[in-house]
């Protein structure tokens, strides 16, 4: 039993830092969660969005859908900015009359849920606690 | 889900408002014609400085002789009223609403304030009910009309509690809640809630009474 316990140490010690690897790797890949940097401390949990099932489940192939272009206000479904950070452009308090940070996701996933009569529209369905 | 709650946070949403809003008026008006016809005497003694020193030495705390007598009331009518008002003009989710359908904004509340005024309001309630129950001079004047005020007033707080929360279905809680809104937003000019359209006027008839006829103070 002596020798046995440190092996065993040994081994448990190897399988947890596998699976801190594993899922670091994991989560660069796999977007499950909006929660950008730019908005600091959350108000609600972040919202829940399984990036790749959610375009499976509601057929999006065209990456421009949800990451236009645009500028002064007038969206530009014909540039791709896919790579581009939302916050880059939608900033959290935004000069003038631009369109804030959270301002644009709450329009870009409710105004189509809305349309689509399909997806969470009130808070709670994507904040989940 | 989703056309339940298009149908609670349009359609729904506009026909209480606009009850809310038009039945107030309108009570407004025929308790205007209703005191002309009435009470025609009381026309000539209303006044203005009577009225607003009224209005000012009853909404100070434990100011008026009728806040003195009863503290544990007014400590709770006080903390009742303002959380009423504020969580749910002020609350963060209902100004992402405004937001979403009108582009307006404003100042909120940090949902942990407004979560504790939300408890406010519902321990309050229970103030007033158990004040109802147990105090013989008010049990014996309490009617389900008034019941009928607190319950309404009761369900919009419990159901925002719980939605907010997430606590049981989050989405039935969402709809109830809303729903609970909208049946308090109504019911204003046509139940005990009216108070929140007479309240002022109540108070200035009183003072004016007191400050003019009797030459005495009201509070």
């Amino acid at each position: 039993m002596k020798r046995i316990l440190p092996l065993l140490i040994l081994a448990g010690l190897v399988c947890v830092s596998a699976l801190v690897a594993v899922q670091t790797v994991m989560a660069q890949d796999a977007i499950t969660k909006l929660a950008p940097e730019a908005f600091g401390k959350l108000t609600r949990p972040a919202a829940v969005f399984v990036h790749d099932k959610h375009n499976e489940k509601a057929k999006l192939e065209d990456c421009v859908v949800c990451h236009h272009g645009g500028k002064d206000g007038v969206i530009d479904r014909t540039a791709s900015t896919e790579g581009t950070p939302c916050s880059e452009c939608h900033k959290v308090k935004p000069a003038g009359k631009a369109t804030s940070l959270q301002r644009a996701y709450h329009k870009q996933c409710i105004d189509c849920h809305r349309t689509k009569g399909k997806g969470p529209v009130a808070c709670g369905q994507c904040h989940k606690r | 889900m989703n056309a339940a709650y298009e149908f609670v946070t349009g359609p729904l949403a506009w026909f209480a408002w606009g009850i809310f809003i038009l039945g107030a008026a309108w009570r407004l008006y025929s308790m205007y014609q209703l005191a002309k016809k009435k009470d025609a005497s009381s026309w000539a003694f209303m006044d203005l400085g009577f009225s607003l020193r009224s209005i000012v030495n009853w909404l100070i705390p434990f100011n008026a002789l009728g806040w003195r007598k009863s503290p544990v009331m007014t400590v709770a009518t006080f903390a009742f009223h303002i959380c009423l008002i504020l969580v749910p003009v002020f609350l963060v989710a209902h100004v992402v609403l405004w937001t979403e359908f009108f582009g307006i904004s404003y100042a909120t509340l940090p949902d942990s304030v407004a979560d504790a005024m939300t408890l406010v309001v519902l321990a309050a309630c229970l103030i007033f009910a158990g004040r109802r129950l147990t105090q013989k001079e008010v049990a014996y004047i309490t009617t389900g009309k008034d019941w009928l005020a607190l319950v309404i007033v009761t369900l919009p707080f419990l159901t925002g509690f719980l939605a907010y929360h997430q606590i049981f279905d989050y989405q039935v809680m969402i709809i109830a809640h809303i729903v609970a809104g909208e049946i308090m937003l109504a019911a204003i000019p046509f139940t005990r809630l009216s108070h929140m359209v007479f309240a002022a006027f109540t108070r200035a008839y009183m003072g004016s009474e007191f400050g003019g006829v009797r030459h005495a103070r009201d509070w």
